[in-house]
């Protein structure tokens, strides 16, 4: 039968800059990633990886970032996210590097992924927690986060910065 | 912020250029952060080593590794970053280190053998290849991996270490990353991941061996080779183990 293969990679924006969060969106990252892929691929890498390549899900909170790409070509993308240095958008430059979570066949396997990472970061800040209301925030959104047929594509969780 | 290591080792670096140098203390982790944070996933606080690096380009400045400088011993994991086709065979047959930096900012002036490679191999000493200068510059990124490919071609890919020389925190990369990075050096997948985890944790035992067997090395020179040969299967088994 045939089907189009692809791989889900999710990455992690880290940057030093909390301005940075604000300006993360689907086409500064997407072209971002491109960019890096020409310079270190050159035009047949970046060609290749083109093919279905999109960004599938963003979250400016946390800086988790989901791509898509096809499965014969998903090699030379994830060789080349160590090389992206910088984000643009709005004529505004913010250092910052990705960090390569998990990489899935399907999206349903890098949520699963994704709710049990955001389970232990929330119980990391469960533990550097400061304020008895932060606490008790975070304790409840660690009980009530799970995967259900409607939910949407993350864990439930507080913004603790 | 974490980017999800738990074990770091803090680099000095010494240069011979000038004539009379000493080996500087190694500054004390304790002194660096007040409080260590924790690795991602378990409770225990990030391990912080110390490292000396020397840059040798004439053999007398190999005496240094033999005296019996109380410093050098302070340190845990020593490397040594040879500039010749001469001291890369000294450094890979005769000299008592545990890493072998490569050159990638440059074109090496000299092809790798296969003799004092396969030495190395054998005794335990581990090449190193660093990838933040390939993250900064372009033509830096293509003698990184030339000179990373025709070293593959040499041992195999065993042995083989992959470092960043980060001065920033912007210029690390998390351990898939940095294996994905293997992938472009042309090493196998499975290859790649070893060079992150176990081959860096078999050169941390093996620095830690090294230690340990220095004080009795220096007085007493007949059981010198039978002590040797005892801290090779310690690496041995605690590579099984670790």
């Amino acid at each position: 039968m045939v089907r189009f293969k692809n791989r889900y990679v999710l990455c992690e924006v880290v940057s030093e800059d909390p301005r940075c969060r604000q300006c993360i969106e689907d086409r500064a990252v997407g072209l971002a990633v491109r960019d890096a892929i020409g310079r270190v691929h050159g035009d047949f890498g970046l060609a290749c990886c083109s093919i279905s390549f999109t960004v599938k899900y963003l979250n400016a909170y946390t800086g988790t970032v989901l791509l898509r790409c096809r499965k014969d070509s998903y090699r030379l993308l994830c060789s080349a996210l160590p090389f992206v240095r910088q984000l643009e958008s709005r004529n505004q430059r913010y250092p910052c590097f990705l960090n390569t979570l998990h990489v899935g066949g399907t999206i349903r396997t890098c949520q699963k992924f994704l709710i049990e990472y955001n389970r232990r970061q929330l119980l990391m800040l469960l533990q550097s927690c400061t304020n008895e209301d932060e606490r008790r925030c975070v304790q409840k959104s660690l009980l009530s986060c799970s995967l259900t047929e409607e939910q949407c594509l993350s864990g439930n969780e507080d913004d603790d910065d | 912020f974490s980017v999800g290591y738990s074990a770091v080792a803090v680099n000095h670096v010494i240069d011979f250029k000038e004539k009379k140098q000493e080996i500087i203390k190694p500054v004390s982790p304790s002194e660096l952060f007040p409080s260590l944070p924790v690795v991602q996933g378990t409770s225990k606080r990030i391990k912080v080593l110390t490292r000396l690096t020397l840059v040798i380009s004439d053999p007398s400045h190999c005496n240094l590794l033999r005296s019996t400088s109380p410093n050098i011993r302070l340190y845990d994991i020593i490397a040594v970053f040879p500039k010749t086709e001469k001291l890369f065979h000294i450094a890979c047959t005769t000299l008592d280190v545990d890493l072998v930096c490569i050159n990638v900012t440059e074109k090496l002036p000299f092809y790798f053998r296969r003799p004092p490679v396969n030495v190395a191999i054998d005794r335990g000493i581990y090449f190193e290849l660093l990838y933040t200068p390939a993250i900064k510059d372009s033509t830096m990124r293509r003698y990184t991996i030339s000179n990373a490919i025709s070293l593959m071609q040499i041992c195999k890919g065993k042995n083989i270490v992959v470092s960043s020389a980060a001065e920033r925190p912007l210029e690390l990369r998390g351990p898939y990353d940095v294996a994905n990075l293997g992938l472009l050096f042309g090493l196998s997948e499975g290859e790649a991941k070893a060079a992150v985890s176990t081959n860096c944790r078999a050169a941390m035992l093996h620095g830690e061996t090294r230690k340990s067997a220095c004080g009795i090395v220096y007085t007493l020179k007949k059981p010198r080779k039978v002590e040797e040969e005892e801290t090779l299967p310690a690496c041995k088994k605690a590579k099984t183990q670790a």
